[in-house]
C-alpha cells in the first residue's frame, strides 16, 4: 500500500518520541489499543499550571500510519490548551495525512489517546484536590 | 460461507489440521482446471468457483484467529474493530512494557532475551487458544457465554503481532549474522 509523503516523513523521523514521568501529578497518561490489529499507543501529556499542554510525548507500536497519527498528535496538542486538544478529531488527523480508508482506526486509535492522556490528568488533578480537602 | 463444511470438518477449535491439510490437497486436485478441460463452460467456472472456496476455507481453519472468529461468527456473535469490547488498561499496560522489553532487547542485540520473551508470549498465545478450545469444543454454549470470551481475539493480535516483532527480528540478526561471515570476518557465537 502507497503511503502518504506525510505519513512517511512522520513514519521515518517521528516527532515526540519518549516517556513522561507518569508519576508527575502534572502528567496525565493515555494507554490505547486496537484490538482489530494488536496495535498499541501511550501518548503522555505535561499540563502547566495555566492548563496548557507544555510537553507531550508518544511511544507507538503500531504500523507507519498509526506511528504517524500520534506523532502528529503530540505535535498538535503542544501549547494547546486542554479544551482546545480536546477538541481534536480522528478527520483532522485523516486528512492532514491523507489516510486511506483502512488506516482510518489508527487515527481514532491517536484521538482516543489524546482524550485518554487528558482524562488520566483530570483524574490525578481532582484526586489530588480530594486529598488536599481531606487534609484541611 | 462456512469453512467448516466447505472442508468437511467438525465445527469446533481444535481441529486435525494435518487431516484438513489433506482433504484441502484432494479437494484441490479434484478441482483442478485440468480435470474440467472437456466441461462445459458452466460446469468449468462452479468448479473454479468451489475451488476458490476450498482455499480460502483452508486459509481460515489453519488460522487459529480466523478460525475463532469463523467460529464466533457462525454463532452471530459479531468481531471486528468495531465489536469487540476494547483491551483492558491493566492489559495495555502489560503489552505496552513486553513490546518496550523487546525493543530494548533488540537495540542490545540481545537475541536469548528476545526468544525468552517470544516464548513468554507464545505461552500466553496457547492458554488462549485452550480457552478456545474448551469452549468451541463441539457441544452447545449460549451465545451470552461464548461472547464472554470475545476479548480473547483482541489479546491473540496482540501477542501475534509481538511474535511477529520477534521473528523479524531474529531473522535480522540472521541475515547479519550471515552477512558478516560473507564479509570473511571473525564472528562470535
Amino acid at each position: 500500500m502507497a503511503y502518504s509523503e506525510k505519513v512517511i516523513d512522520h513514519a521515518e523521523n517521528p516527532r515526540n518520541v519518549g516517556t513522561l514521568d507518569k508519576d508527575d501529578p502534572n502528567v496525565g497518561t493515555g494507554l490505547v489499543g486496537a484490538p482489530a490489529c494488536g496495535d498499541v499507543m501511550r501518548l503522555q501529556i505535561k499540563v502547566n499550571d495555566d492548563g496548557i499542554i507544555e510537553d507531550a510525548k508518544f511511544k507507538t507500536f503500531g504500523c507507519g500510519s498509526a506511528i504517524a497519527s500520534s506523532s502528529l498528535a503530540t505535535e498538535w496538542i503542544k501549547g494547546k490548551k486542554l479544551e482546545e486538544a480536546e477538541a481534536i478529531r480522528n478527520v483532522d488527523i485523516v486528512n492532514e495525512l491523507n489516510l486511506p480508508p483502512v488506516k482510518i482506526h489508527c487515527s481514532v486509535l491517536a484521538e482516543d489517546a489524546i482524550k485518554s492522556a487528558i482524562a488520566d490528568y483530570r483524574a490525578k488533578q481532582a484526586a489530588r484536590q480530594a486529598a488536599k480537602a481531606n487534609a484541611q | 460461507m462456512d469453512p467448516f463444511a466447505t472442508l468437511g470438518a467438525p465445527r469446533r477449535f481444535d481441529l486435525d489440521l494435518a487431516a484438513l491439510e489433506k482433504t484441502h490437497r484432494e479437494l484441490s486436485r479434484a478441482l483442478h482446471p485440468d480435470k474440467f478441460a472437456s466441461a462445459s463452460a458452466s460446469e468449468r467456472r462452479a468448479a473454479l468457483e468451489k475451488a476458490a472456496s476450498v482455499n480460502e476455507a483452508w486459509r481460515v481453519l489453519r488460522d487459529p484467529i480466523r478460525r475463532a472468529e469463523a467460529l464466533f461468527q457462525l454463532e452471530g456473535i459479531e468481531v471486528g474493530e468495531t465489536k469487540e469490547p476494547k483491551p483492558s488498561p491493566a492489559f495495555l499496560m502489560e503489552v505496552m512494557e513486553q513490546r518496550e522489553e523487546l525493543a530494548e532487547a533488540r537495540a542490545k542485540k540481545d537475541l536469548d532475551r528476545v526468544r525468552k520473551l517470544a516464548a513468554a508470549i507464545g505461552e500466553r498465545m496457547k492458554a488462549a487458544q485452550e480457552r478456545l478450545g474448551a469452549a468451541f469444543d463441539g457441544s452447545s454454549r449460549s451465545a451470552d457465554e461464548l461472547a464472554r470470551l470475545l476479548p480473547l481475539l483482541g489479546e491473540m493480535r496482540f501477542y501475534r503481532r509481538f511474535l511477529d516483532e520477534a521473528s523479524a527480528i531474529e531473522e535480522e540478526a540472521e541475515e547479519a549474522l550471515l552477512a558478516a561471515e560473507a564479509n570473511g570476518e571473525k564472528v562470535h557465537a
